[in-house]
């Protein structure tokens, strides 16, 4: 469900990691968040850049909620891999390019916040709808937070409002967008391209100067703390097993 | 002797001018003092007789700042840490004037020169102004001006902007929200600063001031140390050898 492929093209080594679930939109299961971790790690082993991207037409529908609903310990092993998954991209030396296609919902969305550049296009939608579910998205927060300021955090996370790619640029969590959903994965490994070729210790300072300067990293732990509180409450138990399909 | 950094007064606004069109106004360790010594000479003024309220920044020639002079410093050990922390030392000046800033980015601002437009609480430049962050193309680090973008336009956006490096044009730099005015055409941009400089200079002085010290104590601004740890970064940066193989090859 996670694949990784290295850019024949490109002068220096740039990893691109698929999530490849596509008959289930790249919904993750815990399993498959192990693996991306796994994978983003062993990449930043040696590629210059890394891209990650979404196998079909839907980047990332968010976890696989129907391995949650007779399952809270599946929730919390998403949420667990959710949170080391966006500390990953962070932590890793090399920039990481995420391109967006379709949809990145919840914790598809959530993936973004860690990514140094976005590339969606402008019909994308995007959003964190997960409070109805009796889910707290604070594990993103922190990131979210310093990725397009409080103002926007919170109206993204409390009111669970879908938005388009158009407006991810206007706040912020995307950079770029392609003319065409089928060009966003092409652009990010463009993007990447450049990126891998630059000098190396400029960019492994930058980001980690980047890093410290936006100081999230050390609310991460308490973030996911926050979002684990409430899985298996009645709320959330009721609410989810209430979801259709 | 020429000044390089030239201040003239119209109270209420004064204007801070980087005066070394030869070299495109690019910072030199002769430049960086000649800036601080006029910015205390303003910083005493306002404390003093309080009838400056707005300083516009700006360079001379058809530069505004070309960034760091780093063929100056590069053979001379301590000297690239002396003049990244004469820079952010100055940043933290800039940013502390007890008056509204303005850049007026007349031209290039490279580097350590889009810093400084960063630093002033507003920037007005026109549509084919170059501007940004290539430090990462020429393997040394932004991170003196780092902390400054991360305030102004988010830390999301910085982080592309700082790692992807390149120039931009005055209207993607609007966009960006590096500079929050752009106007169609350089012949245009004294008269659009001069509106803002006068209209700014209309609000009371107290309220202004007050309003800009909340917002620097709000937004971290006044963490001197955080500047200096950025210079420290950079000058790191700048002494590996990756860093002085690309800088010797690019600067001849």
């Amino acid at each position: 469900m996670i694949r990784t492929e290295w850019r024949t093209s490109s002068p220096r080594p740039v990893a691109v990691v698929w999530l490849d679930r596509s008959d289930k939109k790249n919904a993750m299961t815990p399993a498959m968040l192990d693996d991306l971790s796994s994978a983003l790690a062993a990449a930043a082993e040696r590629a210059a850049a890394i891209v990650l991207v979404g196998a079909g037409s839907t980047f990332c529908a968010g976890f696989d909620l129907t391995l949650c609903k007779d399952n809270a310990d599946a929730l919390r092993q998403l949420l667990i891999g959710l949170s080391r998954t966006i500390r990953l991209m962070r932590e890793v030396s090399v920039p990481v390019v995420i391109g967006a296609q379709g949809a990145a919902i919840a914790g598809g969305c959530a993936l973004l916040a860690g990514a140094d550049v976005v590339v969606t296009h402008s019909e994308c939608r995007l959003g964190y709808p997960v409070v109805r579910l009796g889910i707290s998205p604070a594990v993103n927060a922190p990131f979210l937070a310093r990725s397009v300021g409080h103002g926007h955090t919170r109206e993204k996370l409390l009111g669970g409002r879908i938005f388009d790619g158009r407006e991810a640029i206007v706040c912020g969590l995307a950079h770029e967008l392609a003319p065409t959903p089928e060009q966003v994965p092409g652009l990010a490994m463009v993007i990447a391209d450049r990126l891998a070729v630059k000098p190396r210790s400029g960019i492994a300072a930058t980001k980690a100067w980047l890093n410290e300067l936006d100081g999230c990293d050390g609310w991460a732990e308490r973030a996911l703390s926050a979002s684990l509180a409430l899985v298996g409450t009645s709320e959330e138990r009721e609410r989810l097993a209430a979801l259709r399909g | 002797m020429h000044e390089p950094a030239t201040l003239t007064i119209t109270a209420p606004i004064a204007t801070l001018t980087l005066s070394r069109p030869e070299a495109r106004n690019a910072l030199s360790i002769d430049l960086l003092q000649a800036m601080h010594a006029r910015i205390d000479e303003l910083t005493h003024r306002i404390a003093f007789s309080s009838d400056v309220h707005v300083v516009i920044l700006t360079g001379a020639g058809k530069s505004f700042c070309a960034g760091m002079d780093l063929k100056q410093v590069l053979d001379t050990p301590g000297a690239p840490l002396q003049l990244l922390t004469l820079l952010s030392t100055f940043t933290v000046k800039l940013r502390m004037l007890g008056a509204v800033t303005i850049a007026a980015v007349n031209g290039a601002a490279i580097g350590g020169g889009c810093g400084l437009a960063t630093v002033c609480d507003l920037a007005i430049t026109h549509a084919d102004s170059k501007m940004g962050f290539p430090e990462v193309d020429l393997g040394v680090c932004p991170a003196v001006v780092a902390p400054w973008l991360v305030r102004k336009i988010g830390a999301g956006r910085a982080r592309a902007i700082l790692l992807r490096g390149g120039l931009m044009s005055g209207r993607e730099a609007l966009a960006a929200g590096i500079v929050n005015e752009c106007v169609e055409t350089l012949d245009e941009l004294d008269t659009a600063v001069q509106r803002l400089a006068t209209r700014l200079a209309v609000g009371g002085p107290n309220a202004l001031r007050a309003t800009k010290v909340l917002l620097n104590e709000l937004d971290g601004s006044l963490d001197a140390a955080m500047a200096n740890r950025g210079a420290e970064i950079s000058a790191g940066v700048l002494a590996t050898p990756e860093a002085q193989a690309m800088l010797r090859a690019k600067l001849g």
